[in-house]
């Protein structure tokens, strides 16, 4: 199926006007304020689409939203009490501008929302998505993904990917439904020449080089493997950990939840299904006040292992995919990165 | 029962269809999933658990007491905990609650038929092997298993299940021996650890295999007890208890190490156990 | 502030005192956590043994209210061992002799006597202190919320004066401010005896400016504090009170007066984002727009101003305090007219002095500006004090124990101190209503050592009976070796279990500050049945 086409960049909003007829666009947008967020695109010749900057949230947020309704519930009397699913209402969309990073966590919230007992929420949602990637060709201060595998060009999973030639796109199809939304217009691509393949090829080669910070996670990896890794540094990131659960509302691939009950009235309301995090130490309390994780010493030690050791064992692969979100966010520095460095010194910690 | 994915986290209403008081702490609700006003078929494994919910309380998971044998109703025993357990603790005949599941990794049965079955159970912990007793009761596979169980309160006005504990008793195919943490002046039988009835029963470890649930520190004394005793880590059989949303395997509240309580427990032989970061096992 | 929060950073040794600062400024804790990285000491004076305690390189357990002879006794090693900064002591300060003096009459026995803290562990603080180029004072309400909180940060002063321990980067003296806006209140006036900017009111030219201004007389009298008007409301001259976001019935000492002193107003009006305690008891509620949904400014510890923009628009039917100010004052004859909150904030640059460069335009896109900042050019201020004091020459005004109001007795033989934790602002209008931070923290904890604990056989998790001389209220105990035996401590965010209730109405007579910080109580268990 892989087939290569080139899109002029003066064609692209008229590309993405011809794709907003029949889909709803959630693209990277420069706000007011100079923050670059993916937002639904209500006005395509005003919208500023920001293919330059990283977005500051994922795409996460909109396939599994941070407060979602999961049922809604009504009891008058204590006899009587039953639940309602809501209706599924998320339209056609098409996410354009993701980045390998972003795709890469789409693609294992896949594995985790539809993999076992498939996820009606999610299921509706991705159903109705249609993924157009965007390769990076420069990367930002904060990224890794090279060390992940899950970038800086991605080679599945996308439905077309775009990558940036200077004047013009070069345009991969990954999946049928990629080709359709080609097939139906026509009018904006032309087939790429060698030249086109092998100046994508120049720019491929240059991101692999432009990466900013040195991140051994293959050496991490290895001594989590073996069980190498201190338990000083656990508890040296531990006490550090300043319990904001910043890492896991931006992290891309950070799905545990919480699902609490929202009453609207005394007789009705919602169930609610939010972000959680592993970090929290509500998150593993039991009603009694017992909790099986220690605070101190093992506070962020879940959630770097479910990333870098627990999901390799069970999927084959990280689900750290560098986007590198959560090193510019935490203030308690305590991330991934930080971990990743103090692991594969060997040294001991403590204060 | 299976799920269809639209129901995942749709609860079903099921009516209370009558309530024990086991003691100050503990009720048991005898429940039945409704459908219009015939009873749906409820079917589970000793073991598993169902999330229960209660009007703006949200769930919990609480492990299924009765024999599985019995499939128009399911008993939870429910222990004064929190909100919710508070909420049901309210609970009268005819009233609803939410109910999904049964979820959950189950005792493994058929590698306990032919075997001498030993119970161990303290507080509401009982509630779990009870499912599996009467299970065992009721089924003629187990017909000619010998079945003891050791059984620990704080005190004797904690003992639990005393209507289950009177009929097993009398009718000989259970042995059972309580103790009391804290003894009255009428109280006859054994005070102290529940670890301390093992040396009057002196299981034999080759042919035993033990069941084992109740707090934390209890089960953290029993294992080491019986591993003492020379039993086979596989052959002593747990069950955790752990905060939990879904119950299916993605919210990961029930996380240890790399497993999930709810999806590869609650049910754990004690040598899944070993090497885990494991709060019962802890020293 | 003296410092900005970054210079903590570099910091060579961090005396933190009265501060629980993982807990109450995460933030400003992090800055520590990074200097300790990079080698800096942290000395820990605190009752209780916090998170940053149990990380530092000395903890100084003291008694609570035991500050000033504490950090007398390290004066005074520090005099004996001559760490003084004597060039600094001549050039920039005045009345070293009587702190000297008091020094040399102090008995350091008795210091250990009183402040439980042996001696030496206070020599060592005091020469770790002492002895660095670069440290950094950082102190919070463990230090004003007492009778002598004044005395308290005097003395905290002269020991980074007779140390020549200011004035410099990455040097000096920090109070961590609470709320995120509480430096910006007091800068705009909201005390009792000055406008903006700290021009006293009964100043006849500040005066004069601010009725040109405002084109209206005003009053040359300082007004009432917080506690004269919500215990007894000035003897009852006080009929009607206008609150605006702020819950007394929670967050005043002594609950029982706090309530007499509001149900018997003619008039109460509150304004606020939820239905407070205050709140039930008022006759007009005005609902108020919260920080999302309006433009405007907060002023950090650090004295950084910083802008907010609105990201939604008000619920319906709330208004932001502009407007329902706006609106109340059009309706009493007095119309205050403004476009915007970038035209207030021009009146602000006009009328307030350190604020004179601080416009919107400025802020916008920015990090903010910190004051002073005289005027439109002025980059902001880092780090205060350089070169000179704000009154010219540093004046060491020396202090002696005093014993806190309230004796503990037979009867009420614990000290009882209060404060906050991570999960919960203040008294919980806002964040009490969010899921996942009831859930990390939904109710008030007693922490209690376990010594005291097993003597009254209270288990951990029990309800349990806390009560002063003011009243009782019910609290779930925490069995913790974080406080010392004969302490207490837990938190005032929740309604349920208000505990001021039980503190104490005595204050600091200098800066009004109730001694939230120590009270006498006693614990008992529920007795179960009749």
């Amino acid at each position: 199926m892989e087939r290569f086409n080139l899109l002029k960049k003066d064609h692209l909003i008229g590309f993405l006007r011809k794709l907003a007829k029949e889909y709803r666009i959630i693209a990277p947008v420069k706000n007011r304020h100079g923050d670059t967020l993916f937002t639904p695109v209500t006005d395509l010749d005003n919208d500023e689409i920001d293919l330059t900057n990283q977005p500051q949230n994922s795409i996460k947020s909109f396939l599994f939203p941070q407060t979602e309704v999961i049922a809604t519930y009504q009891s008058s009397t204590p006899d009587d009490y039953t639940f309602t699913e809501p209706e599924p209402s998320f339209p056609p969309t098409i996410f354009f501008g993701v980045r390998p990073c972003d795709l890469s966590a789409i693609l294992y919230m896949d594995v985790i929302f539809l993999k076992g007992k498939k996820d009606p929420f999610f299921l509706d949602k991705r159903r109705n998505s249609l993924l157009i990637g965007l390769n990076c060709t420069a990367p930002f201060a904060n990224c890794f993904c090279n060390a992940t595998n899950s970038g800086p060009f991605l080679e599945f999973g996308f439905d077309l990917q775009f990558t940036d030639l200077g004047d013009r796109f070069m345009v991969e199809t990954g999946r049928s439904s990629g080709e359709r939304l080609i097939e139906d217009r026509p009018q904006f691509f032309t087939p790429s020449t060698e030249k086109d393949s092998q100046a994508r090829y120049q720019s491929f080669l240059e991101a692999r080089g432009g990466f900013h910070r040195p991140v051994h996670l293959d050496q991490t990896l290895k001594k989590l493997a073996k069980g190498e890794v201190d338990e000083s540094v656990w508890s040296f990131l531990s006490e550090r950990c300043q319990d904001c659960g910043g890492c896991a509302y931006v992290c891309p691939t950070c799905t545990c939840f919480t699902i609490s009950d929202q009453p609207l009235s005394p007789t009705n309301g919602e169930r609610l299904r939010s972000w959680d995090a592993c970090t929290f130490s509500g998150f593993t309390r039991m009603a009694g006040g017992h909790n099986p994780v220690h605070r101190a010493t093992g506070a962020i030690r879940q959630r770097f292992l479910h990333k870098l050791l627990y999901d390799v064992k069970q999927h084959g692969r990280t689900s750290c995919v560098g986007c590198g979100r959560c090193v510019g966010i935490c203030f308690g520095g305590t991330d991934i990165v930080r971990f990743i460095n103090m692991s594969c010194q060997g040294e001991l910690y403590g204060t | 029962m299976e799920h269809n994915a639209a129901g995942l986290y749709l609860p079903k209403t099921a009516k209370v269809q009558s309530v024990i008081e086991e003691n100050s702490q503990i009720k048991t609700f005898a429940l039945s999933l409704s459908m219009g006003a015939q009873p749906t078929v409820f079917r589970f494994q000793p073991g598993q658990f169902v999330m229960v919910s209660m009007p703006h309380c949200g769930e919990a998971p609480i492990s299924i007491a009765s024999s599985n044998s019995r499939t128009d109703s399911f008993d939870l025993s429910v222990r004064l905990a929190g909100r919710l357990t508070s909420a049901m603790h309210s609970l009268q005949p005819g009233d609803s609650v939410g109910i999904r599941g049964p979820f959950g990794r189950p005792f493994p049965l058929d590698k306990l038929v032919g075997t001498d079955l030993l119970f161990i159970a303290g507080g509401i912990g009982l509630a779990p092997l009870r499912s599996v007793i009467l299970s065992c009761l009721a089924d003629p596979r187990f017909s000619d298993n010998r079945i003891t169980l050791l059984y620990g309160s704080r005190s004797p006005a904690d003992i639990a299940f005393c209507t289950d504990l009177a009929a097993w008793e009398k009718s000989g195919r259970v042995d059972c021996h309580l103790t009391v943490d804290h003894g009255t002046p009428d109280w006859k039988g054994s005070v102290g650890l529940v670890t301390s009835l093992l040396d009057t029963v002196a299981p034999n470890p080759t042919r035993t295999k033990a069941l084992v649930c109740g707090p934390g520190l209890m089960i953290r004394a029993v294992l080491a007890e019986l591993t003492c005793l020379g039993f086979d880590p596989n052959d002593i059989i747990t069950t955790l208890e752990r905060h939990m949303k879904c119950g299916v395997g993605v919210c990961r509240h029930c996380h240890l190490d790399d497993k999930l309580v709810c999806r590869d427990g609650p049910v754990f032989t004690l040598a899944e156990l070993q090497g885990h970061e494991v709060m019962e096992l802890a020293t | 502030m003296t410092n900005s929060i970054n210079e903590i950073e570099n910091a060579e040794v961090i005396l933190v005192t009265g501060s629980n600062t993982t807990e109450a400024h995460p933030q400003v804790a992090r800055r520590m956590f990074d200097a300790v990285d990079r080698g800096a000491k942290l000395i820990v004076i605190d009752p209780r043994r916090t998170p940053l305690a149990a990380m530092a390189h000395l903890h100084l357990p003291l008694h609570p209210g035991t500050d000033i002879p504490l950090l007398n006794g390290m004066m005074r090693i520090i005099l004996d061992e001559n760490l003084i900064d004597d060039l600094f002591i001549e050039m920039r300060t005045e009345n070293y002799h009587a702190l000297r003096d008091l020094l040399f009459r102090l008995d350091l026995d008795e210091v250990v006597r009183i402040t439980g803290v042996p001696l030496d562990t206070i020599s060592q603080a005091a020469r770790l202190y002492a002895r660095t180029q670069k440290a950094v004072i950082c102190y919070c309400l463990g230090i004003t919320q007492h009778i002598c909180g004044t005395e308290n940060v005097q003395t905290l002063a002269n020991l980074a004066m007779m140390t020549g321990h200011v004035e410099k980067e990455d040097t000096g003296v920090d109070p961590l401010r609470g709320q995120n806006n509480v430096q910006g209140a007091c800068d705009m006036g909201s005390l009792p005896n000055v406008f903006p900017s700290y021009q006293p009111v009964s100043n006849e030219d500040y005066r004069e400016k601010f009725e040109k201004a405002w084109q209206t007389s005003l009053s040359g009298t300082p007004g009432l504090t917080l506690l004269d008007m919500t215990h007894g409301g000035a003897d009852g001259a006080i009929r009607g009170l206008f609150i605006m976001g702020e819950n007394p019935m929670l967050s005043d000492p002594v609950l029982s007066k706090v309530k007499e002193t509001l149900t018997g107003l003619d008039f109460l009006v509150v304004v606020d984002l939820f239905m407070t305690d205050t709140a039930k008891l008022a006759h007009v509620v005005l609902p108020a727009a919260s920080f999302a949904e309006k433009t405007g400014t907060f002023t950090n510890s650090e004295r950084r101003v910083q802008m907010v923009r609105r990201a939604i628009p008000p619920i319906p039917g709330c208004k932001t305090d502009l407007e329902i100010i706006m609106n109340l004052s059009r309706r009493m004859g007095y119309p205050m007219e403004y476009d915007s909150p970038a035209e207030v904030m021009e009146e602000i640059a006009l009328l307030t002095p350190i604020y004179g460069g601080m416009h919107h335009d400025r802020l916008e896109n920015s990090w903010g500006l910190q004051w002073p900042c005289w005027d439109r050019q002025h980059p902001g201020t880092p780090f205060l004090h350089k070169y000179f004091f704000t009154r010219g020459r540093g004046h060491f005004v020396p202090a002696s124990h005093q014993s806190p109001s309230e004796p503990m007795d037979a009867t009420y033989p614990f000290q009882l101190m209060t404060g906050r934790i991570y999960h919960q602002y203040h008294t919980g209008t806002m964040s009490r209503k969010g899921t996942l931070l009831n859930r990390e923290n939904g109710e008030a904890l007693l922490q209690i050592h376990p010594d005291d604990a097993g003597r009254d056989n209270i288990r951990h998790g029990e309800m349990i009976i806390l009560a002063s001389r003011r009243g009782e209220i019910r609290v779930k105990a925490e069995v913790s070796d974080q406080v010392a035996p004969g302490t207490l401590y837990t938190t005032f965010h929740f309604s349920e279990a208000p505990i001021n209730l039980l503190t104490t109405g005595a204050r600091d007579p200098k800066a009004n500050c109730p001694e939230y910080k120590i009270c006498a109580a006693r614990v008992e268990k529920i007795r179960q049945g009749p």
